[in-house]
């Protein structure tokens, strides 16, 4: 059996904020696998992009910390490395791409420089090896006239281009791990598809693991293997992509799947469309979550234990944290 | 003007003026919007859809005179709104609101969301004494899904679907019949979203309202519209009902769409490639080309597309702009 390159266990994530302590992750479990793509969905403020920066060593300290768990990349602990190590994996061994690719890319300098920039760092390359390199990397990205293209700054790339640049740079040192935080949300849909194709490209000629962050179902289905759903800090959810999508356990993953208004659903039918499901409510803010499950209020199933205790994932290969599944499944 | 339809555009252009590249050149012109119709039937929806600068914003900004536009004209109701003066033209707002995409800067901060939803009363309905107009705003929170004890605070005390709630109710606040939704529900999560949509589509039944629906997203359009205007660089290129649209889209850059669109269907573990594919970007609104605009991510471009610019043709099931359209 094959070792798990990145394994996150029992990590846990505060901020301290105006309203007191929250706990941002709370005990988050993740395994991804040499080569796979592990998707994580959920709303905004489920805690997706924590658990990204964490495994980054980006978590803002103060306010935030790491209170507990364990970060494990390739067998060394890394969650609480010294800034120096931390240096030398990032961009090397584990790289990122975020969502805005015009206000992660540093306007003042070239495209062209940028990448380079992050060969010199990791590779001892020199400046003009590191420009040849760059190059070939905007090529293998994708975009048209990379000779020209290295040479341009930011604001004269589209967005598709922009983050095909932060891509290059992010593979520039054949990282191992690759987060990608809502790659393509600023994106339109060509856009995206061609973004989704290409990181499937990558993934197939590096074999690099890819962490995607996303609130889109959609996403996960194209691109995912396996799928970890967050509901307020926790993972509710987790499972194969065919199973997630097929046979969703979770109240709350049921309900983001049936809320989406699916394409090709009854597509050529005439009249309309029958209402969407919907998840009543908003995801709490932290401070005041209590306890018992997060999602008990905005739950159909929820009863009288649902309020008290936390339901705990249970170890299935396809595992969720429901007491109400629980029962169904008796 | 056609036979029962709320809102006809025609032949509507809209040019900006760029800066000057050089100090004694000319000023280069964007051609955001050029040559589109299409009309709109009273208690339906028209989906308006296309890439970031494909002029769909512009385009229904313009028709409702939000917008200035270069030429063609949009008959309301009977008369041309892009002709009238500005004083008839102030009378007619309040037939015609908007629900923008950002509930966070659309919203004034320092007002309470009371005082927002009250204001297109006391600006285009001066008559109404002010008893009703406070009863109205509490019927219009109601007929949200707000509270009427939120009356009292403030944009940043909701989150962001409260907030499009808010705008919602400003929109129906002056009975309007025709709403340009722009983007409504792109700023929300998914499980908001839902609950945005739906009631949309509620407050339509229950009110006869006519929705612009402007959005990228096939699956909130195939949800909402009924009838689909496809965008590309400042033209209609596909003009079709929700069905046919969705079931046999005919212009190339709809199937690619299509294509390119998330569905719960296409799914890694079986081995999903996609087929039909753009590259790319569209061309800049500065230089459009001289043949089809979108002939240079066609993947069945041919040399007739970069050459003669392809009419929009219509029949039975729509109308495609495209030298050779999907049957």
């Amino acid at each position: 059996m094959t070792e798990p390159l990145l394994s996150i266990r029992d990590l846990k994530v505060e901020f301290s904020t105006r309203n007191g302590r929250v706990t941002a992750l709370d005990g988050i479990d993740l395994d991804l696998m040499p080569g796979e793509t592990l998707g994580i969905v959920g709303e905004s403020g489920c805690g997706k992009s924590i658990t990204a920066l964490a495994t980054m060593g980006l978590i803002p300290d103060p306010p935030g910390r790491i209170a507990g768990g364990r970060i494990l990349f390739d067998g060394e602990d890394i969650t609480h490395a010294d800034a120096r190590r931390l240096r030398s994996l990032r961009g090397a061994d584990i790289s990122m791409i975020f969502q805005e690719p015009m206000t992660s890319l540093n306007p003042v300098f070239t495209a062209g420089d940028q990448i380079a920039e992050a060969i010199m760092l990791h590779q001892q390359l020199g400046r003009a090896e590191a420009n040849r390199k760059a190059v070939e990397l905007l090529r293998t990205v994708g975009i048209p006239e990379p000779e020209r293209r290295a040479r341009s700054f930011p604001h004269e790339l589209s967005g598709g281009m922009r983050q095909r640049v932060m891509i290059a740079m992010a593979i520039s040192c054949r990282p191992r791990v690759l987060i990608a935080d809502e790659p393509t949300t600023a994106l339109d849909v060509t856009v995206q598809a061609q973004i989704f194709d290409l990181m499937r490209d990558i993934q197939k000629e590096f074999g690099v693991a890819i962490m995607l962050i996303t609130h889109d179902m959609g996403a996960i289905a194209e691109m995912a293997d396996r799928v970890a759903v967050m509901y307020a800090g926790r993972i509710v959810e987790k499972g194969s992509a065919d199973a997630i999508l097929d046979n969703p356990l979770h109240p709350y993953t049921r309900g983001l799947i049936d809320c989406i208004p699916v394409l090709g659903k009854a597509a050529g039918e005439q009249g309309r469309m029958p209402p969407l499901a919907e998840i009543p409510g908003v995801v709490p803010p932290l401070h005041l979550l209590g306890q018992g499950c997060a999602f008990a209020d905005r739950c159909p199933l929820a009863f009288d234990r649902c309020r008290i205790e936390t339901p705990i994932l249970d170890g299935r290969s396809h595992g969720v944290a429901c007491f109400a599944t629980e029962m169904e499944a008796v | 003007m056609r036979e029962g339809s709320l809102l006809d555009v025609r032949e509507l252009s809209v040019r900006f003026a760029m800066q000057r590249q050089s100090l004694l050149g000319a000023r280069p012109v964007l051609q955001a919007v050029r040559g589109v119709s299409f009309s709109l039937r009273p208690g339906r929806t028209l989906g308006l859809v296309g890439e970031s600068g494909s002029g769909k914003t512009t385009t229904a900004m313009a028709a409702i005179r939000l917008t200035p536009a270069f030429s063609g004209s949009a008959m309301f109701d009977g008369v041309d709104l892009l002709s009238l003066d500005p004083e008839a033209m102030r009378q007619r707002r309040r037939h015609l609101q908007v629900i923008f995409q950002d509930p966070y800067s659309s919203l004034n901060p320092r007002e309470r969301v009371g005082a927002i939803v009250r204001e297109p009363l006391e600006l285009m309905m001066p008559e109404m004494p002010k008893p009703a107009r406070k009863e109205r705003v509490r019927e219009l929170f109601g007929l949200v899904g707000l509270r009427p004890d939120q009356m009292a605070l403030f944009p940043h005390q909701f989150s962001g679907g409260q907030r499009q709630r808010v705008s919602i109710a400003r929109a129906l606040a002056t009975n309007p019949r025709l709403i340009v939704c722009d983007e409504p529900v792109s700023a929300l999560d998914v499980a908001i979203q839902a609950q945005i949509l739906n009631l949309l589509r509620r407050l339509q039944d229950d009110y006869g309202l006519s929705y612009l629906f402007i959005s990228h997203d096939l699956g909130v359009v195939q949800f909402i519209c009924d009838d689909v205007a496809v965008m590309y660089l400042g033209q209609i290129v596909e003009f079709a009902d929700r069905p046919s649209l969705f079931s046999r889209p005919r212009h190339p850059y709809t199937a690619a769409l299509l294509a390119a669109a998330p569905s719960l269907t296409r799914r890694k573990s079986a081995g999903y490639v996609r087929e039909v594919m753009v590259r790319g970007d569209p061309p800049s609104p500065l230089s459009i080309p001289p043949g089809c605009a979108f002939a240079s991510r066609c993947p069945r471009a041919q040399p007739k597309c970069r050459e003669e610019r392809p009419q929009l043709v219509h029949d039975a099931s729509g109308s495609v702009a495209c030298h050779y359209p999907n049957p």
